[in-house]
């Protein structure tokens, strides 16, 4: 290898020399497993852990039931992994939910379905879009402008319903939160079809690509002709409308749009991207980790819920293990250098 | 300034060696308390390494260094600090939240109990501002001073801290012309109060002003310590350059004459078609209207000093100034000036940036994506990525740069300096821009690789792409270029061409210096 001459002054202090490729110890090949799908085997251990804590986990019904019932929160994390992966963050996610599902049931009331739905997906896209061109165009810091447009966003679903619970009495449309298609619930459909959509185009497509490099070094992709803002513009759009999805699943569900239907989910959703492994700062992580995330999230909350825990004890045992999974995540890093 | 008291610093017989390499051959140096020393001398010299021993930064090889009569442990910054020399380098350390007198004070904070005695801060701040003759207003946020001032307060804060020694590192690369006479006038000010000061610059003038003693630095060993009197400009010119200065390295360029002129050279016409032609390049306090043009077959080389502007004039034909104007004429068919990167790519301009880590690569992407990351769509059908195009269409790139098509999947990271650049070379010739500006293109490359590099860019060039490269190794742009704008305070002040002037080192340096043969006044405003 001609890197190892280091014949050079100049380079000595510069020139990392290239890793060699050495044949791995196993104590190497463990941790190398262990650091990258770690989650895996922590996925593994809360299936076991729930079966024994609570028998009926297994059951088909219940399993179809853990997707259903988590289905918003998972097609919300689809479009939250690709904003991450993108180096972004997006805490307003909730308030969109909320707002779309309240702007749904009202359209509902008033218009033919499609249409409400049209409506609810194209209010999700314009938030996002807002949220896209506050962090790109205006340089806000994306923490900081997600945070600010939730309270814009939530606060206006308030004052669109008067907070009061707008409910729905149009046929059909209990159909898509309730109803199912091949004995599979609709909304689990739903979600499978995003997630699928959004592992392929973060995986397979140029748009997917320059989204983690952006991520990885965005002035470096900026030098290199990507559209840094727009491509981030547009992950923020996704989320927005990911979110209206959600939110269009949760009025269906419950019959009704509430302004504070939102609650921990935009937390939620972060902590799933997170949990599953893809890397906070972005440029790292997969689609695949995020239905690892939700799976150990999903699963987590069924036990607690059968067994009856209360809520406090599942915020506090969500919390322990947000923490877990990105102390994992910085120690890796360190190790890979 | 008792001459017979200890010398405020020995130097003595200091070798630091790099991995087998000796950055310094045995420096000795002795100052006298209260004098100002000088320390010039090229690139690589050893200055930056002679700095970080005194400093404490580098731990010295061989020899001792002794500040005050005492010797700090070396390699320790704190201990040097310790024994009274404070070095004051470009990169400021002013906290600009802070108030300029809490910027002074910072870290010796008067207090009583742990409460801040804001009445003798301002107090000793005004003592010190008096002392000094300096008018800052103490109570004005530190981040709205002028860079000058805000250099003035590390001054301020070094004798504070009670410095017997300030070491001040190209204290006015980033000044402007007011700025620097303030400066000065703050250096003599404080050496007419006996403090001892080291002073480094690449202004010459400055440093025949403010210095009492002089030594120059080259190759690693200080070759001429006299007097300042025994000085002029031309003098310190040829003792920095010595007989190196006139021997041009030209493996790569053909043959040179004794004169330094090339015989072999093939002569560029000026055309309207040519790649390209840029003029009236502007950048308000940086540029002023430089005019470039790269023929057919040609490469342009940027000279000039540190903060010469060659950095930024690239930045502005790659459209990473968005402030900057001009007019760009791009194959012979008039381009808009880009503002954004995607723009001069799309007007057929590519840049290898400065620097490779931060700018050019994403690390944690493999090295086949690092390449494709310009265009990745040409490697999609639809959209969608074709691992097996990626692969062969990189593949076949990167061997024409002599890099190992096997390691295309390791991550950027993990590859050496020289083949990270191979990939951005690679990179453009994926995307086949019509220019190519290289910034710094061989900077910590090993020398194998080095020549590599410079190799690629004679191919670039003889396949009708424009090159432009800058770097701060004038040898090498001196080898490689076929004509040579030198730059300095962001004019263009002269040109070189081979085959007619004597196109190496010196010549650069001295046009870089306001010496130069032709040496051309500022054309622009």
């Amino acid at each position: 290898m001609p890197e190892t001459n280091l014949a050079d002054s100049a380079t000595v202090a510069l020139n990392r020399p290239e890793q060699p490729v050495e044949p791995r110890s196993a104590k190497k090949v463990a941790a190398h497993i262990f650091l990258h799908f770690g989650m895996v085997w922590v996925l593994i251990l809360v299936i076991i852990g729930a079966q024994i804590i609570y028998p009926g986990f297994l059951d088909p019904g219940n399993l179809s039931q853990i997707l259903s019932q988590n289905a918003p929160l998972g097609i919300i994390a689809v479009g939250m992994t690709m904003v991450m992966i993108a180096g972004g963050f997006d805490l307003s996610v909730g308030a969109i939910y909320a707002a779309t599902a309240v702007l749904y049931a009202d359209m509902a009331n008033k218009l033919p379905l499609p249409a409400a739905v049209l409506i609810a997906l194209i209010l999700g896209l314009a938030m996002g879009l807002v949220n896209g061109l506050l962090v790109t165009k205006l340089k806000v810091n994306a923490f900081v402008a997600t945070l600010g447009t939730s309270s814009v966003f939530g606060g206006g679903a308030y004052i669109y319903s008067q907070s009061t619970p707008i409910v729905v009495n149009k046929e059909g449309f209990e159909e898509l939160g309730l109803g199912s298609f091949l004995g599979v619930p609709n909304a689990t459909w739903l979600f499978i079809v995003v997630f699928i959509l959004g592992a392929f185009i973060l995986s397979r497509t140029v748009y997917g690509k320059s989204l983690y490099a952006i991520g990885g070094n965005q002035e470096a992709a900026r030098l290199a002709g990507i559209r840094v803002d727009r491509l981030r513009i547009i992950t923020y759009t996704v989320v927005g409308i990911c979110s209206a999805i959600g939110g269009l699943i949760i009025a269906s569900r419950v019959g009704v749009g509430q302004a504070d239907l939102g609650g921990t989910i935009a937390l939620d959703s972060i902590a799933v991207v997170v949990i599953g492994g893809t890397s906070l700062f972005g440029g790292e992580g997969a689609m695949w980790r995020t239905g690892i995330g939700l799976l150990i999230i999903a699963c987590i909350t069924n036990v607690s819920d059968s067994i009856g825990l209360d809520t406090n004890s599942q915020a506090v045992m969500k919390g322990a293990i947000i923490v877990f999974a990105v102390a994992l995540d910085a120690y890796s890093r360190r190790r890979n250098g | 300034m008792s001459a017979e008291s200890t010398p405020a610093i020995v130097v003595d017989g200091v070798v630091k060696t790099y991995g087998g390499v000796r950055a310094l051959k045995g420096v000795d140096l002795t100052i006298p308390a209260g004098t100002v020393e000088a320390l010039v001398g090229a690139n690589g010299a050893g200055k930056s390494t002679l700095i970080g021993v005194l400093t404490g930064r580098v731990a010295a090889t061989e020899g001792t260094v002794t500040i005050g009569g005492v010797q700090p442990k070396p390699g320790e910054p704190t201990a040097s600090r310790a024994a009274g020399l404070v070095a004051i380098y470009q990169e400021l350390t002013i906290v600009p939240g802070l108030s300029a007198e809490d910027n002074v004070f910072l870290g010796m904070t008067p207090s009583s109990a742990g409460v801040v005695r804001g009445r003798e801060i301002h107090r000793r701040y005004l003592e010190l501002c008096s002392r000094l003759g300096v008018r800052i207003d103490g109570r004005q946020m530190a981040r709205r001073l002028s860079v000058a001032d805000q250099q003035i307060l590390e001054i301020m804060r070094a004798l504070v801290a009670e410095a017997k020694i300030i070491l001040l590192d190209e204290p006015t690369a980033a000044l402007s012309d007011t700025e620097r006479v303030a400066l000065v006038r703050l250096v003599k000010e404080l050496r007419s109060q006996g403090v001892t000061m080291i002073f480094v610059s690449h202004n010459l003038e400055e440093v025949l002003d403010v210095a009492d003693h002089v030594t120059v630095l080259r190759d690693g060993r200080v070759v001429q310590q006299g007097p300042v009197a025994e000085w002029d400009r031309t003098r310190i010119v040829d003792e920095m350059l010595g007989e190196a200065g006139g021997l041009v390295k030209a493996e790569l360029a053909g043959d040179v004459d004794e004169n330094g002129v090339d015989t072999s050279v093939t002569v560029h016409e000026r055309r309207d078609d040519q790649p390209l032609i840029a003029t009236g390049i502007s950048l308000p306090g940086l540029l002023y209207d430089i005019a470039i043009d790269v023929r057919p077959g040609e490469i342009v080389g940027l000279g000039g000093l540190v903060g010469s502007g060659r950095t930024t004039l690239l930045r502005c034909l790659a459209g990473l100034e968005p402030k900057s104007t001009g007019t760009l004429r791009i194959g012979g068919s008039e381009v808009r000036w880009p503002k954004t990167p995607r723009a001069a790519l799309d007007a057929g301009v590519a840049l290898i940036p400065e620097d490779r880590k931060n700018q050019g690569l994403v690390l944690g992407m493999t090295a086949a994506e690092n390449i494709a990351i310009a265009r990745y769509s040409k490697v999609a059908t639809a959209g969608v990525m074709s691992t097996a195009q990626l692969k062969a269409r990189t593949a076949e790139l990167v061997t024409e740069f002599g890099f190992d098509p096997a390691r295309l999947g390791a991550k950027a990271g993990t590859l050496s300096g020289g083949n990270q650049q191979k990939l951005l070379l690679a990179r453009w010739r994926f995307l086949a821009p019509k220019i190519l500006l290289a910034d710094e293109p061989t900077r910590g490359v090993d020398v194998g690789a080095k020549e590599e590099i410079l190799k690629a860019l004679r191919r670039f060039a003889a396949d009708g792409i424009g090159v432009i490269i800058a770097s701060s190794e004038l040898e090498e742009v001196s080898a490689v270029a076929d004509r040579i704008i030198v730059l300095r305070d962001g004019r263009a002040v002269d040109e070189l061409i081979r085959g007619t002037d004597p196109v190496h080192v010196d010549a650069i340096l001295a046009a870089a210096f306001g010496e130069g043969h032709h040496d051309k006044e500022a054309t622009g405003a």
